[in-house]
């Protein structure tokens, strides 16, 4: 399947969901098929790995060297409290210190909480005037999601496969639709801060096949968008792109091991 | 150990006929139970009121190294609890309109004075409306994971959700047991279901059972629970043990066994039991 990818006047949310009259039917039997793929192509790489032993997160799998700078992981955590927010209707007007608020109040990613409390006048304003920028964006691009939807945020993926010796990770930022029906209509939004490229398109895979391992359905479609430049990605999901996936995942393995 | 069977993306129907079979062996008599776990614990004779649950049990007493203070992830399982109890009830029309009421409610219950200091209701009331509002998607996020878990539009009748923990002071001695349940089958001495984080552990096993156990010993008529289905939707996982007369004495064991090691009291994770 060829990804769409929008410009930043098109409506996300309605790519995103498409019309309920041309979504496919759920096929069941996709993620233990999948599963055993992976169990097998972890036992010609590594055999039979002890519980845990190996950890596969979303940057092993897009290829990405390293987690970013302290700078762009504050940015991007508060941007994930920003979604947050709006998901939950409240749409701030100062969103840095919204943010900030969200981030000590979450619980999670305290060190980041501390590391934005220790940051000098002149860091936290440049750091302030960037989330203004990508909050604008933010909003623009994504309207308000009625509840309907069954909205969540921030669900994350620990996925064991192979005995419990590789664990996949993974975070999606929302997550709209509900699984168990005859259709499929679970979608699945990745918000990033930087500029939308290949490594997002092999993140969004890995995240539909996440997805697909936790809840025994493959989702209708995943989707990224970049609060950079407001561009969106979207995709389909198929057999095709799982597939893929799983490939991604055992070439990640493969360098894991050989490192 | 009795009967354990480990589920693979779970489909709902599979985990909501777990929770309303009957017990396959006859119920246990509770009423010795108890007596013989309290002579135990009151034998261990402790200096300070201890409370023991599935944590303990897990990852030992002294997991805790900060004091606990309330977050949203902390928040969203009794939050997220009582929406879906505002849901049951008909009160609220959908999950994150009944987690914000939630957040209100306790908020306005902490305003007039009827929440104690440290409760969940004092912090929501002090906390900015950012706070309240991440508060509210977590737990409204919490809560419809465990909806589409058991398929509750389909299965409303059959199970139930929303249920207060189950919590128990064993005569004699200076303990109470916590067993925690964020579901149960409709019908008497059905299977009790436990929403965890993350993947199972090495000793997920024991959680369970002392959540089986406090649930079977806790209430006015106490009957000790068929079965404790303990699912980890991150992973795609769900574990479940039958509570049969082996399953019970182990978790019996294990709490006496925890009663014994030093530093399990309630202490500094007094609070993080009920967020977890």
């Amino acid at each position: 399947m060829t990804p769409t990818t929008l410009a930043p006047s098109d409506d996300l949310v309605v790519a995103l969901r498409g019309r309920a009259s041309l979504r496919p039917s759920v096929d069941r039997g996709l993620a233990g098929g999948l599963r055993a793929w992976l169990d097998d192509g972890v036992f010609e790489l590594v055999g039979v790995p002890s519980a845990g032993s190996i950890r596969v997160a979303t940057r092993d799998v897009v290829g990405a060297v390293h987690a970013g700078s302290t700078e762009a992981m504050l940015r991007g955590a508060l941007v994930a409290q920003l979604l947050c927010l709006h998901v939950a209707g409240c749409t701030p007007v100062d969103p840095f210190g919204a943010a900030a608020v969200a981030l000590a109040a979450s619980g999670r990613d305290d060190d980041l909480a501390d590391l934005l409390a220790g940051l000098d006048a002149e860091d936290r304003a440049r750091l302030a005037a960037e989330v203004a920028a990508h909050a604008s964006i933010l909003f623009d691009r994504l309207p308000a999601v009625p509840p309907r939807w069954s909205p969540r945020v921030g669900v994350r993926h620990q996925v064991p496969i192979a005995g419990g010796g590789v664990v996949l990770r993974g975070q999606i930022d929302l997550t709209l639709g509900e699984p168990g029906g005859s259709t499929a209509c679970v979608c699945l939004l990745d918000v990033t801060t930087s500029a939308l490229g290949a490594r997002h398109e092999d993140g969004l895979t890995y995240l539909a096949l996440l997805a697909t391992l936790r809840c025994g359905e493959p989702p209708l479609r995943v989707a990224a968008l970049s609060t950079a430049d407001g561009s969106a990605l979207v995709r389909d999901v198929d057999a095709a792109m799982l597939a893929e996936a799983v490939e991604g995942v055992l070439r990640a393995v493969g360098t894991m091991v050989t490192r | 150990m009795s009967t354990v069977r480990r589920l693979c993306a779970p489909d709902p129907c599979e985990l909501v006929a777990l929770l309303a079979l009957p017990p396959t062996a006859p119920s246990l008599p509770v009423t010795r139970l108890v007596a013989v776990l309290g002579a135990r614990l009151a034998s261990a004779s402790r200096t300070s009121p201890t409370r023991l649950d599935a944590f303990v049990a897990e990852f030992g007493a002294a997991r805790f190294t900060t004091a606990f203070r309330w977050s949203a992830r902390g928040a969203r399982r009794p939050l997220g609890t009582g929406a879906l109890r505002r849901l049951v009830a008909g009160t609220s029309r959908d999950l994150l309109g009944a987690a914000h009421e939630e957040v209100d409610d306790l908020c306005d219950r902490a305003q007039r004075g009827l929440a104690r200091r440290g409760a969940l209701g004092t912090w929501l009331a002090a906390a900015p409306a950012e706070a309240r509002a991440l508060c509210a998607i977590e737990a409204a996020s919490w809560a419809w994971g465990l909806c589409h878990l058991l398929d509750l539009d389909a299965n409303a009748d059959r199970v139930a959700v929303g249920v207060p923990d189950a919590w128990f002071d064993v005569p004699g001695a200076r303990t109470t047991l916590h067993g925690r349940r964020d579901a149960t089958g409709t019908t008497a001495a059905s299977g009790l279901l436990r929403l965890r984080d993350g993947a199972p552990g090495a000793r997920a096993l024991d959680g369970l059972l002392v959540d089986g156990l406090a649930a079977g010993i806790a209430g006015g008529t106490p009957t000790v629970p068929a079965r404790v289905v303990g699912a980890w939707p991150d992973a795609g996982v769900a574990l479940v043990v039958e509570l049969d007369a082996t399953a019970v004495r182990h978790a019996a064991r294990l709490v006496v066994a925890c009663a014994a090691v030093p530093g399990a009291g309630p202490g500094r994770r007094t609070e993080a039991v009920l967020a977890a």
